[in-house]
């Protein structure tokens, strides 16, 4: 008697809940939650898992890690087209005569993909008809439309036009249109590129055993950052970017990289004009100063 | 089986009902008080405040009148000259202000965030960029402005920090009254160009500053909105969206070194067509307003 009394209404109660519960997972399982605050303190992308890969440093410790004081790309490396590879070395040289090369950070410039991919933390924000990037340094914003095309004739920006969309459990981001500037480089090597460039990145969570195996995987090779943006002691998940860069100007054929984040710590705001000091090589980076004031 | 069937009918009957009394009050409960939806691109054609039905207001150029069409840019034929007369305003504050104005009357361009490419600190930024888009996270608020990619973080139902780091856009924590969204901002750093309004009114390290935002009726935006156009001048010509209705901010002002009370202001905006347009200060020396160099220094010689 006491179990029909409680089971009678319980069963359908229970069917009524899981179907609440069926169909609000069904609708989590159409996107996945990206969204958060991710860091990282490797310097340098992560090689692709097969195929060409970014422009690497050319300059070596003792101890066979990247020089990441002295940035000299490889301008031998066969997917540079002559522009580019041209490019690669003259950055390179001025690396190795100690000065610091102006580019867009240190430069307080807008910083477009895949140059932003080299900062060490972001925040990525799900809504629902936009994606919002946030990049640490100066206030770096990115808005990616989602499900939606490129107009026919893109007007260039430094953000250029990304459009998104989701693929199961990754959001891929296309970005054409990106304006080219007296500092725009792909990389922290000035590899150049021009306005064809083509960028796809593929964003999707990995195991968070994973993302810190690569994370420390990719210090120990390039090198960490002073700051301690990723929290390596948060358990969850972390966020692996792996993208392509397309751009018959600059390069023979398109290239990958793999960029991981681990959850992030605190955000921190960097104001590029009121700091000159470059926090990579601890020098003063040059930024232009005036002879006498204007007002 | 028709004894069954009746049961099980019955059960179900009891079991949605069960449903519904323990389901139904818990979404209920949610929805007692939703959070408002300020998502989208919000706009205005006009900068400067909105002055507060009553109560000490902010500074207003005195160089302007009612329906003046020149847009209130600054420089010549409109100079940016700040009510030094304001009674709400101390000594310091008002010589500040009055050299500012003295400076923009002569043709000379004052320096200030936006001329500058320096951080839009808080309350200036509200006079300054004509849209903002708000991201409401479950933790925090995100606010993006169009010009030159400011980015203000609040972080909800959370208090400041005994001690606070001061920075650019300060420290803001917030949380919702009702169809409010109320945000407290303390912590905002000074740099050279630090500045409470585009007449160069001074701010201190004390600026506490109080923002409440909440939805409006598309009437009620569409008139203030021009009623303050007419007032401040305008400044551009976006197209609202009529399907929407505005968004109202009013904020408060305290700041005991620069004012002798606290002060309001408001800012209306409705919800633009316009896609997000991309403004970076670093590559643009030359104001909106033809002609006007603003006077970014340069150097003598190239440094590479």
């Amino acid at each position: 008697m006491f179990n029909v009394r409680l089971t009678w209404p319980v069963a359908p109660l229970v069917a009524a809940a899981q179907f609440l519960l069926v169909t609000a997972s069904a609708r989590d399982a159409e996107v996945p939650d990206l969204s958060g605050l991710w860091g990282r303190q490797s310097l340098d992308w992560e090689p692709p898992a097969t195929g060409p890969g970014p422009v690497v440093n050319t300059k070596l410790r003792a101890n066979g890690m990247r020089d990441s004081d002295t940035r000299v790309g490889d301008y031998n490396n066969p997917m540079l087209t002559p522009f580019a590879a041209a490019e690669v070395k003259r950055h390179g040289d001025i690396s190795l005569k100690g000065e610091t090369f102006p580019n867009p950070a240190n430069q307080c410039q807008p910083q477009a993909s895949p140059f932003l991919l080299t900062q060490l933390e972001m925040e990525l924000l799900q809504q629902k008809d936009e994606v919002v990037l946030l990049y640490m340094i100066d206030h770096q914003v990115r808005h990616v439309r989602l499900n939606q095309k490129h107009p026919a004739h893109v007007v260039p920006s430094w953000s250029g036009d990304s459009v998104g969309h989701y693929e199961g459990d990754t959001l891929v981001v296309d970005t054409i249109g990106v304006k080219v500037g007296p500092f725009s480089m792909v990389d922290q090597y000035g590899t150049p590129y021009t306005g064809a460039l083509h960028v796809v990145e593929r964003y999707r969570l990995i195991d968070g055993q994973s993302a810190r195996d690569a994370e420390q995987r990719n210090e120990k090779l390039s090198g960490s950052a002073m700051g301690r943006f990723a929290d390596f002691e948060n358990n969850g998940k972390g966020l692996q970017i792996q993208f392509t860069v397309e751009d018959p100007g600059s390069f023979k054929s398109p290239w990958s990289a793999v960029v991981t984040y681990l959850h992030g710590r605190e955000w921190l705001e960097f104001i590029c004009a009121e700091s000159p000091y470059d926090y990579v090589t601890g020098k003063n980076p040059q930024i232009p100063t005036a002879n006498k004031p204007d007002f | 089986m028709h004894a069954v069937l009746g049961r099980s009918f019955r059960g179900a009957i009891l079991g949605v009902g069960l449903a519904s009394v323990l389901i139904l009050p818990a979404l209920a409960a949610q929805n007692v008080n939703p959070i408002p939806d300020f998502s989208g691109v919000w706009w205005r054609n006009a900068m400067d405040p909105e002055l507060p039905p009553s109560g000490p207001k902010p500074l207003v150029n005195l160089m302007r009148h009612d329906n003046d069409p020149h847009p209130n840019g600054g420089g010549d034929p409109l100079p940016l000259v700040g009510d030094y007369n304001n009674p709400n305003l101390k000594p310091k504050a008002a010589e500040a202000v009055k050299k500012a104005g003295e400076l923009s009357a002569s043709g000379r361009i004052n320096p200030d965030p936006s001329n500058q490419c320096a951080p839009f600190s808080p309350p200036y930024i509200f006079t300054i960029q004509l849209g903002v888009q708000m991201l409401q996270e479950k933790d925090e608020i995100v606010m993006l402005y169009p010009q030159d990619d400011q980015v203000r973080r609040v972080r909800l139902n959370a208090g400041h920090p005994k001690k606070v780091t001061p920075s650019a856009m300060g420290d803001s924590v917030g949380h919702y009254e009702g169809d409010t969204l109320v945000i407290d901002t303390v912590g905002v750093k000074l740099g050279p160009v630090t500045m409470v309004d585009r007449y160069g009114t001074p701010q201190s390290e004390a600026l506490h500053l109080t923002e409440r935002y909440r939805l409006i009726d598309a009437a009620d935006a569409k008139e203030a909105m021009e009623r303050h156009q007419r007032r401040a001048g305008p400044a551009g010509a976006a197209p609202f969206d009529p399907n929407y209705g505005g968004l109202q901010l009013q904020y408060t002002v305290e700041d005991p070194n620069v004012f002798t009370m606290p002060w309001s202001a408001q800012i209306t905006y409705r919800r633009t067509m316009l896609p997000w347009a991309e403004q970076v200060c670093a590559e643009n020396i030359v104001e909106y307003w033809p002609g006007m160099n603003i006077g970014v220094p340069k150097a003598g010689k190239p440094d590479f």
